[in-house]
């Protein structure tokens, strides 16, 4: 037990070391930043470092100043909490963001405040396919007969009213008749009020409008948590019915989805340093509270991890069965030119997996492959991973028989063994001793590329804390742990292996 | 034992017949290794290859059960040609035991294990039966007490004389050795040799590619001398060693003698 205890000693002095790294360089950003801010309207945007949230209407306007040869420069986050964060490091200048979430920011952040003068005023409306004008024209009757029994003024009242009237009328789902069917809705849950996790569960002003909406037509209501950019095709192709994350109508928009009426207005403002406001830091045991226990914060990661676990392992599995097969395939064409076809196939496959990012394969089985197919998005990630590490583990194993000398395999065939009797009794389980380690790799490998689920709102260990990351605006206790927990399972997996490596080595030399 | 051996060969009997080669041909590309090889193995009989590197003796031999394909020609055993697409190799392979220079014994099984493993996998022998032969046969060879170790931990003789064991326990019909004491340390060449005299002796069928004059000429009944592809001379042992007429062979038998 003793090189564990090792192990564990060299993890911890880590962690510490990196935590004290990460103190040193938020502090440090953060008082070299504070004279650089100097916006007081819009006006003052030009030249300046812009952050917005990829996709938004903010990341549309903003895009024309980039243009403009002032050097400005626009930062795409793929979620506003990110923005936030790097504007309190001094990334960035400024974020330019929608005006509710930016209120909630503002609320929970210390040292930033919203100008008085707004970026734009734009229409909230939801979207759906272009082809499915049924459900648009239902959904506009149900949106106008709630807009005149007051219900979607007492729902945003509920989430953005006056202080006496917050959560004060929240939205009751009713208890209707469900037969018509159900509404998949796609959302980015990252973007409170409209939409964001609170124990576990999406909620917001979007949800209850659309849970009223559903409750009007006699339909379930289904939720999907994407990334924002994401949520257009997946309305194009099919993936969910409705798009519904306070998205402003554009004209760009309309070119490829239908609006509904709109049902709020809102606007874009800007986010800035507050210089005047002095930074009231929390403790580190306030952070770590804030990260795992408030709101059982810790959840995410538990459920996350959890997921992760499931992906890696069925990944795995599926990366062995498809690996060695494909490998058998080519190794019995180069040995002895048989499955010619077969091996063709294999070949391409090969070149087609290994020649492109597992990140762009899991989104090609999501949004196009599988696009119209309502699959659990782990069993997505698992056929994805799956079939990637497949290629890999197919070229390990194959060098792993080619490895073993010829003899064996005459010395087999000449005892009357046949060809596959002499693989499996003979070469395979000298090539799996000998491409172990190499196979320790790819499988840790897959462990973090599982990582990636996140693209397709997909829960997993990084996503999870993200979540934390999102709702608490602490990057480093969400990160790091996030990052420890990988650790261990990545030196506990290498561990397992070494163990097995020294077991199946012990029959020889 | 060369007496036994002339005595069955006299006697002429057909189904004495084990092996018949016709006219075989092997190309590797453009390089024409055997160029035509005839001859007959009988029951018993103990035939010695000998010929210089690259004449094309091992090739031959490896043809015989066919972990060469031929290009032309015909292997026949039993009767059955083995060229023949619809012959399920195989079966054949499980009478015709092969012993190779490398020795290519089981890394990774221990030497019961490299002995019953054909056997009890080819549905042959029962595990007991095939476990009660092995011990048999390394009784015979006296390794008895290596049953349970692995090869890395035998000498290289040793691992031959496994090898021979390995063979051995197929109850094959015939034996083909591709230089089986070659890649042998000179102390350890002889009791590979003594195992192979014993089991000429018993009456195995033998097709042995040798780099041994001794052995070829103590031993064998028969010696074949291959050069360029082809037989270039086919005797006994006395006529090959004592009066050789092919000049190649005289200027063959006068380099390693």
């Amino acid at each position: 037990m003793k090189p564990m205890k090792k192990v564990f000693l060299s993890i911890l002095i880590l962690t510490a070391a990196v935590l004290m790294c990460c103190g040193c360089s938020v502090s440090k950003d953060q008082s070299s930043s504070t004279e650089s801010a100097s916006i007081s309207s819009v006006d003052d945007l030009s030249g300046k470092r812009i952050g917005v949230q990829l996709g938004t209407t903010g990341d549309l306007y903003c895009t024309d100043y980039e243009k403009d040869g002032s050097g400005t420069v626009v930062e795409r986050y793929n979620k506003g909490a990110d923005a936030i964060q790097a504007l309190r490091q001094g990334k960035i200048d400024c974020v330019v963001i929608d005006e509710q979430p930016a209120i909630k920011f503002v609320e929970q952040n210390d040292g930033i405040r919203i100008l008085d003068e707004e970026f734009t005023n734009e229409d909230y409306a939801f979207v759906l396919s272009k082809d499915n004008t049924t459900l648009l024209d239902q959904i506009n009757q149900a949106l106008d007969e709630l807009k005149a029994d007051g219900t979607i003024e007492s729902i945003e009242k509920n989430w953005v009213g006056a202080e006496s009237e917050l959560g004060k009328s929240p939205y009751e789902k009713k208890d209707v008749d469900r037969s018509n069917g159900t509404i998949t809705i796609g959302t980015n849950a990252e973007f409170p009020p409209y939409e964001s996790y609170s124990d576990g569960q999406i909620v917001g002003i979007d949800i209850d409008i659309l849970q009223a909406v559903c409750d009007k037509l006699g339909m379930d209501l289904q939720i999907e948590d994407m990334a924002f950019d994401s949520i257009i095709t997946a309305v194009t192709s099919g993936k969910v019915d409705v798009g519904a994350s306070g998205f402003t109508i554009t004209e760009e928009r309309k070119k490829n989805v239908n609006f509904t009426e709109s049902y709020t207005t809102s606007k874009q403002v800007i986010i800035v340093k507050d210089t005047s406001a002095q930074n009231s830091r929390l403790s580190f045991a306030d952070k770590l509270k804030q990260s795992f226990i408030d709101n059982d914060n810790y959840q995410y990661l538990l459920k996350g991890l959890g997921n992760t676990l499931l992906i890696t392992l069925f990944a795995i599995i599926i990366g062995i069965l498809f690996g060695f097969l494909i490998a058998i395939v080519r190794t019995s064409h180069d040995r002895n030119g048989s499955l010619p076809l077969l091996n063709g196939i294999c070949r391409l496959y090969l070149t087609i997996i290994r020649g492109t990012p597992v990140m762009v394969q899991l989104l090609i089985i999501y949004y196009v492959i599988l696009a119209n197919i309502n699959t659990s998005k782990i069993l997505v990630a698992v056929v994805a991973f799956g079939l990637n590490s497949a290629a890999y583990v197919a070229e390990i194993v194959r060098s792993g028989i080619m490895a073993v000398d010829i003899g064996q395999f005459e010395a087999g065939r000449s005892l009357g063994l046949n060809y596959s009797q002499t693989m499996r009794s003979i070469i395979l389980p000298q090539a799996i001793k000998n491409i172990l380690p190499a196979l320790c790799n790819e499988f840790i490998s897959l462990l973090k590329e599982t990582s990636i689920s996140g693209y397709i709102g997909l829960m997993d260990l990084t996503k999870g804390g993200d979540i934390i990351r999102s709702t608490t605006f602490q990057a480093m206790i969400p990160l790091i742990s996030v990052a420890i927990i990988y650790l261990v399972m990545v030196v506990g997996l290498s561990k397992i292996v070494g163990i097995l490596e020294r077991k199946l080595r012990n029959n020889e030399r | 034992m060369n007496d036994k051996i002339t005595q069955d060969n006299s006697s002429g009997n057909e189904p004495d017949i084990i092996l018949e080669v016709k006219d075989l041909h092997k190309s590797f590309g453009d390089h024409e290794v055997l160029k035509g090889i005839s001859t007959t193995i009988r029951r018993g009989d103990v035939l010695a290859l000998i010929g210089p590197s690259g004449c094309g003796k091992s090739t031959f031999l490896r043809s015989l059960n066919l972990l060469e394909t031929p290009t032309s020609g015909q292997v026949l055993f039993e009767g059955t040609d083995l060229t023949s697409p619809t012959v399920n190799i195989n079966h054949v392979r499980e009478k015709i035991g092969m012993v190779f220079q490398q020795f290519n014994l089981f890394p990774n099984k221990t030497i019961l294990e490299n002995i019953t493993l054909a056997p009890v996998t080819l549905g042959k022998k029962s595990k007991r039966e095939a476990e009660a032969q092995a011990f048999a046969l390394l009784e015979r060879i006296g390794l008895k007490d290596k049953a349970s170790s692995y090869p890395s931990q035998l000498s290289g003789g040793q691992k031959q004389r496994i090898a021979i064991v390995r063979s051995l326990a197929m109850d094959p019909d015939i034996i083909l050795f591709d230089e089986p004491t070659s890649a042998l340390d000179p102390e350890m060449v002889k009791e590979v040799l003594s195992v192979m005299q014993e089991l000429a002796e018993s009456g195995m069928t033998m097709v042995v590619v040798t780099h041994e004059m001794g052995f070829a000429r103590e031993v064998a009944n028969r010696v074949m001398f291959i050069n360029e592809g082809i037989i270039q001379e086919e005797n006994t042992p006395e006529q090959i060693f004592s009066a050789p007429k092919n000049p190649r062979l005289r200027e063959f038998l006068s380099k390693v003698l």
